[in-house]
């Protein structure tokens, strides 16, 4: 399931829904990404999340859909917030339910690494000292290289 | 220059538009109601005794840009395809910016539509304000942008400045721009700048006549774009990618008609 949506969610809601009357799920990893008040400037205020309607959700299923490609996985959900946030908002949600742990705990983490460097989005954090688009990371490109080398 | 509103004897005159040829017609009008800082605050806090106030002058904009030919007695009934309404809360200046965008396939120009938005919008504000300030003052309400139509593009002067300034809550705030006089019979490449990459270059959608590029791929879009407007050379600073109909592009992917080609800047969600 993949929404990109203004309002805030729950994960535990959104983790008892994919759960509901499933006995053939044996983990699930749940990562919840938060708003910041640090990050290229020491005082975020608040932060902007723009998307391109269409594609985003379009690359989050592709993203998804290498994701199965590579582990056995019952259920996967993706939710990402757009709009203003303010620091401790929550503002990614990635669930993923698998017979076992491994394929679980590694399924989230690919999924996270992807979404980040190839999912349109873009932040714009806001402090007293004034506005900006933030820059991509050098680290999060790493995170997301590793899953090419481990061929399986 | 002659008042197309009026005949010639000087008489009232609806001006007959069945012979002219459907176009896309696009305007941009913006206006602002000044408040006290503290009237501002109740504001963004949604703490006013009447509600939800952007969401209520949003819809109360919109609203009345499809009514537009009921107030102005000389307009025509539109059928709008677009019409939006957005805000900006500009504590610096302690007031509320309104931009409204009108859109229509049709035989008449929509700025009186995207006027009366921003118009409605600021009167519903200070409807949804005024049981705590009544020293509310609206003003500098005018047409920023308008496309299409036998008058030609018209882009006000100031608000090229304008659009450096982000409006954080619409994701297209920079008024369209056609290049090369592209008509809508034209067959045309559109062109949507993102993000960073918008505010930057100060230009949101543009659309290209597909025969002004040199070769018909995104290397030959990125070249026609830079002669056709010098805000484009920014298209070369920095790293900017590129997606035509939503799937990530190189300079070699071919282009067709009504492709919708998309720059931005590397993506930082998550």
């Amino acid at each position: 399931m993949i929404r990109v949506q203004h309002e805030a969610f729950d994960a535990g809601h959104e983790q008892r829904l994919m759960l509901e009357h499933r006995t053939d799920i044996g983990a699930v990893v749940s990562f919840t990404g938060l708003v910041r008040d640090f990050n290229e400037r020491p005082d975020v205020t608040a932060l902007t999340l723009e998307h391109y309607p269409g594609m985003t959700e379009a690359s989050l299923a592709e993203i998804e859909a290498e994701a199965r490609q590579r582990w056995p996985l019952d259920e996967v959900t993706l939710i990402h917030r757009i709009g203003r946030l303010e620091p401790g908002d929550p503002i990614v949600l990635v669930v993923v339910a698998s017979a076992h742990r491994r394929a679980a705990f590694e399924a989230c983490e690919f999924l996270m690494d992807h979404l980040k460097t190839r999912a349109p989005f873009w932040k714009k954090e806001h402090t007293d000292s004034g506005d900006y688009w933030v820059s991509e990371r050098r680290q999060d490109h790493d995170d997301a290289k590793r899953w090419e080398v481990a061929s399986q | 220059m002659t008042l197309s509103h009026l005949n010639a004897r000087g008489e009232a005159n609806m001006v007959d538009v069945g012979d002219k040829a459907a176009t896309r017609r696009e305007a941009t009008a913006t206006g602002s109601i000044s408040m006290a800082p503290e009237t501002l605050a109740l504001l963004s806090d949604g703490k006013l005794p009447k509600g939800d106030v952007l969401a209520t002058a949003r819809i109360a904009g919109i609203q009345a840009a499809k009514r537009t030919h009921e107030l102005i007695p000389l307009c025509h009934q539109l059928a709008l395809s677009k019409v939006s309404v957005d805000f900006e809360i500009d504590a610096e200046s302690s007031c509320v910016r309104v931009s409204a965008t009108c859109r229509l396939t049709g035989r008449t120009g929509v700025e009186m539509e995207a006027l009366t938005a921003v118009s409605v919008a600021c009167l519903t504000l200070y409807d949804m304000c005024k049981a705590v300030d009544k020293e509310m003052e609206i003003g500098e309400i005018h047409v920023d942008a308008k496309q299409g139509g036998k008058s030609g593009d018209y882009l006000r002067r100031s608000a090229t400045a304008a659009t450096a300034t982000p409006i954080v809550t619409s994701p297209e705030n920079s008024p369209a721009l056609t290049l090369g006089l592209a008509s809508a019979a034209e067959q045309c490449v559109r062109v949507k700048c993102l993000a960073e990459l918008r505010e930057r270059l100060g230009v949101g959608e543009a659309s290209v006549p597909l025969d002004r590029l040199p070769s018909a791929d995104v290397a030959g879009l990125k070249q026609a774009l830079k002669s056709l407007d010098d805000r484009f050379k920014g298209l070369e600073e920095g790293r900017v990618l590129c997606a035509v109909n939503q799937v990530m592009a190189s300079d070699g992917t071919r282009l067709t008609c009504e492709d919708e080609v998309a720059f931005f800047p590397p993506v930082t969600g998550g």
